[in-house]
């Protein structure tokens, strides 16, 4: 008995020996493999302000919520339950339970609030995980510009991704070794390398003018009956877009239920064809290279042949002797047809590429449209003949606001933004990089350009664009647009693009109406550029300045 | 018979000069390194859990308190008294097994209910089976010294076999393997001291392999102990949880290396990554945080407390003592050995606590009280 007691010690001793002096460098590394874990520290996303520093663009702790379908005892009655905590569909709820595995998301990003009052439930397998998210304090407001973050946290859209690298900062990591039961330990090893707060970045936009415009730009597509539209608003000298609507919009706060159309930032992203607001860009060419004189007359019908087209004016009329003034003025197709022949193809395509046209501006925004044009020695003479009036080529509302920005900053072409700067977790501010400028006419050119358009407000298409007691120089544009199969129909797209005052412009403001019942620019979306300029007077401050003279006229015209 | 009693005690006050120090220090430094175990156990998850760290070491600090008293009781009277009383010592003890089966009675927490609830005793949950070992030693030693014939007869094994089967019964029937193999153990090793012939162990060894096999074919017991025990045969075949008992306890143990990872600084022992830690797998603590020399060490304080169990056996002046001694040596030697065993992954699971260092109020008063026997048989080992 005592020899059996003694083997038995020893044999104890031996797989000791065994276990605590032969395995251990491999069981104590065994050991540590399944206690240290390494947990990602989210890094805290940095805001979106406007130009005034109020939140576009916040984040918030909220919860994700999962299951481990093992734990769980009654799924029909729990899933009744969460569904109606939730807001879920309870079969979809009930599926989840009842998966196989260890781990099911039931629902991401659910509001401190509502998580809080499902956990007071205490349902068994049901679990809880601290995640952040991106709230909109505004709701609907510019959310295609400033897009979104997905549940991963990552930006999915508009400015939230073309900066999300910069906004999301650099996530953390602590790697700890945890009890069974995920707790970390005293004792044990614990190395954190903290995360690094994104930077805050500061936009252009003005959040009540954007609201505003919104409103505006909303009431003029419904009232006209069109299918959408779009508004910029811009700073002729600094190019800061104050305001940038799109219509329909979406609650980014709820994006998942939002048509993806409506997530087009299409003032942008859409290139459509100009029309008439396109033959300020040929009046250019004409006055900068003198091309055309101001009073040289021009004898124009309201039909012309070209080529094997027939290209008409909007209406019929008698044949007119007109000045390049009238064309704008009147805006008259076949006017601005006759001055693109004597301007010729080159030098407008050329004027045209200066103005912006053919590639994205810049403006740091994804997915930015470069628009189709043609380079000028390709043009035919039926391509300059409607190039000259705004078809056959197509710009984004964006590029067409700057046209009348760089009319407006006596001919200097500049790159929009809408970014000002980041503000990094320090303080320290970094500026968005220096913008690219360019001249493209001359700072008379430029004023006679805008004599025109004060004209076309006071006298021609643009008439009810007009402010009382500020000159308005602008230009009213309706272009046909074309089907799938490249063929114009009987659709239209109404703009209309101009700032004020015109001897010293503080704002530049372009519109586009698609497919109005009203059909013209000067019907449907003339109104809408006067409501939004009225609001930018008075939020702006903007003082009268004395009018501008305008150009020669020729006698007799309508 | 009281008076008989007291004159006894007043005129040969000698015992008290015969006492085991050896003994006494053995078990008292074996509660001791089981207290700090169990602290390092048990403190963080009570802490993280916003309980007292201390609670858990402070019961069992009462209990064995409580034990020294039981084991002072005990070396008082002459063992032989036991004698007199085995009877209704062994009757008690498995009044107490039968109690288990009274529902109401039994504490049921775990789904198995090993314990009665003494209400309003907080501090007291008995467990029957413990003291059914105690019962067992005294039945056996009294039967086994009183027979006629220099060995055991085949009737005298008949009788020892029935009534050690009853108690094995009762405890099997409340699923606690580990108890009664323990039982089992003192059986065998009375039943050797006393001199029993192999060919008759060996027909009980036949004998109980049988009913073992047809317990397991009437599905008697748990199917998570059949898993268990099969854990260290075949590693491959069994859940998952049972192998994680083993894998973790294999893990602590050898993460120990030859000098530990030093007091409240094993990992696993203080993560909770050792399931039953604080009872069961206590060696574990012991093979962490003390590492080779540490547990060789506890190994010799096992060795000492068994070989003078063993001493006592052989230096008793009767039979009645011989039997006790060697009934609580076995005892404590199955418990010993099947507990490490486990531990260190060489013999199958099984719900069996470490004398003096596994968490447990009954079981630490049991061990109390045998050493206390022990004791008493070697203070009167003057004829």
């Amino acid at each position: 008995m005592l020899t059996l007691m003694l083997l038995a010690l020893g044999g104890i001793v031996v797989r000791l020996a065994f276990l605590q002096v032969r395995d251990n460098p491999e069981l104590e590394a065994l050991g540590m493999q399944q206690r240290v874990r390494t947990v990602t520290l989210p890094a805290r996303r940095g805001e979106i302000l406007d130009r005034f520093g109020v939140p576009l663009a916040v984040t918030r702790e909220a919860r994700d919520i999962y299951v481990d379908p093992r734990y769980v005892v009654d799924a029909r009655s729990e899933a009744g339950t969460i569904a109606d905590v939730l807001d879920l569909r309870e079969r979809e709820v009930r599926a989840t339970l009842e998966s196989d595995g260890t781990f099911a998301y039931v629902d991401r990003q659910v509001d401190l609030e509502v998580a809080d009052r499902l956990d007071a439930l205490g349902l068994p397998g049901i679990g809880f995980l601290e995640v952040p998210k991106r709230y909109y304090p505004a709701g609907a407001l510019a959310p295609q510009v400033l897009g979104f973050v997905n549940v991963d946290g990552a930006g999915a859209a508009g400015l939230e991704s073309a900066y999300d690298d910069i906004l999301a900062g650099t996530p953390g990591e602590r790697t700890a070794e945890l009890s069974a039961d995920g707790l970390p330990i005293s004792s044990g090893l614990d190395t954190v390398v903290e995360p690094v707060p994104g930077s805050t970045m500061h936009t252009t936009l003005d959040r009540q003018m954007q609201y505003m415009v919104q409103a505006a730009l909303e009431r003029a597509v419904r009232s006209n009956g069109a299918l959408g539209g779009t508004a910029v608003v811009m700073d002729p000298i600094t190019r800061e877009v104050l305001a940038m609507a799109t219509f329909p919009g979406f609650d980014p706060n709820a994006y998942s239920d939002a048509p993806i159309d409506a997530m087009r930032n299409r003032a942008v992203t859409d290139a459509f064809e100009p029309g008439s607001v396109n033959k300020i860009i040929t009046a250019a060419a004409a006055l900068e290279t003198g091309a055309v004189s101001l009073d040289e007359r021009f004898r124009v019908a309201s039909s012309m042949k070209v080529g094997p087209f027939t290209i008409r004016d909007s209406h019929e009329h008698p044949i007119e002797s007109m000045t390049i003034g009238d064309i704008i003025t009147e805006s008259s197709n076949i006017g601005a047809a006759m001055i693109a022949e004597q301007v010729g193809s080159v030098t407008l395509g050329s004027f045209m590429e200066r103005f912006g046209y053919g590639r994205p501006t810049g403006v740091g925004f994804p997915g930015e449209a470069a628009g189709a044009l043609l380079p000028g020695d390709q043009w035919d003479e039926v391509i300059r003949a409607t190039v000259s009036y705004g078809q056959g080529i197509s710009v984004t509302p964006l590029q067409m606001a700057n046209v009348y920005a760089t009319i407006a900053d006596r001919g200097l072409w500049m790159q929009p933004t809408i970014v000002r700067g980041f503000e990094r977790p320090d303080g320290t501010f970094d500026e968005a990089e220096v913008r690219r400028t360019r001249r493209v006419v001359r700072p008379d050119t430029a004023q006679l350009l805008t004599s025109m358009l004060a004209s076309a407000v006071q006298e021609g298409t643009g008439v009810n664009a007009q402010i009382p007691g500020y000159q308005v120089a602008g230009k009213t544009g309706t272009s046909r647009k074309l089907d799938d199969n490249g063929h114009y129909v009987q659709r239209y797209h109404a703009s209309f693009a101009g700032f004020l005052p015109a001897a010293d412009p503080r704002v530049v403001i372009a519109v586009s109406i698609d497919e109005p019942r009203t059909v013209y620019g000067g019907l449907a979306a003339a109104p809408l550029f006067q409501e939004i300029a009225r609001y930018a007077i008075q939020r702006l401050a903007i003082p009268a300045a004395p009018p501008v003279a305008f150009t020669p006229r020729a006698q007799g015209s309508s | 018979m009281d008076v008989v009693a007291g004159r006894v005690w007043v005129d040969e006050r000698r015992p008290i000069r015969h006492l085991d120090p050896t003994l006494l220090i053995v078990t008292a430094v074996l509660v001791v390194i089981g207290l700090f175990a169990i602290y390092s156990a048990t403190s963080q998850t009570l802490r993280a859990d916003g309980f007292d760290p201390f609670s858990r070491v402070n019961k069992q600090a009462v209990t064995a308190v409580l034990g020294l008293v039981a084991l002072l009781v005990l070396a008082t009277f002459d063992y032989r008294f036991l004698k007199v009383y085995a009877g209704f010592i062994y009757g008690a003890t498995l009044v107490g097994l039968l109690v288990l089966r009274i529902p109401g009675l039994a504490a049921s927490d775990t789904g198995t209910s090993n314990y009665i609830d003494i209400p309003g005793v907080n501090l007291l949950q008995i467990s029957p089976s413990e003291f059914a070992k105690i019962g067992l030693i005294v039945i056996l030693a009294a039967m086994l010294s009183e027979l006629r014939s220099p060995v055991p007869t085949v009737p005298d094994l008949i009788r020892v076999v029935g009534v050690a089967g009853l108690t094995m019964l009762l405890v099997f029937v409340n699923v606690e393997i580990g108890t009664t193999i323990a039982l089992a153990a003192i059986t065998v090793g009375i039943l050797v001291v006393a001199g029993t012939q192999a060919k008759h162990l060996i027909a009980l060894a036949v004998g109980a392999l049988v009913l073992i096999v047809l317990a397991f074919q009437l599905n008697v017991v748990e199917e998570y102990q059949v898993e268990r025990l099969l854990t260290v045969f075949d590693s491959g075949s069994v859940s998952e949880d049972a192998r994680y008992n083993l894998e973790q306890s294999v893990i602590a143990v050898g993460s120990g290396g030859m000098f530990g990872r030093g007091f409240l600084q094993g990992s696993q022992t203080n993560l909770d990554y050792v399931p039953e830690q604080h009872t069961d797998f206590i060696f574990t603590v012991v093979g962490e945080e003390f590492g080779f020399f540490g547990s060789a060490f506890v190994l010799s304080l096992f060795a000492l407390l068994l070989w003078r169990a063993i001493r006592i056996a052989y230096l008793s002046k009767d039979g009645f003592g011989t039997y006790l001694a060697a009934g609580v040596a076995s005892m404590f030697a199955i418990q010993i050995f099947v507990n490490i065993g486990m531990v260190i992954g060489i013999m199958p699971i099984t719900g069996i606590p470490l004398p003096f260092l596994s968490y447990g109020g009954t079981a630490m008063l049991v061990n109390f009280v045998a050493v206390g026997i022990l004791l008493n048989v070697h203070m009167r080992r003057f004829k």
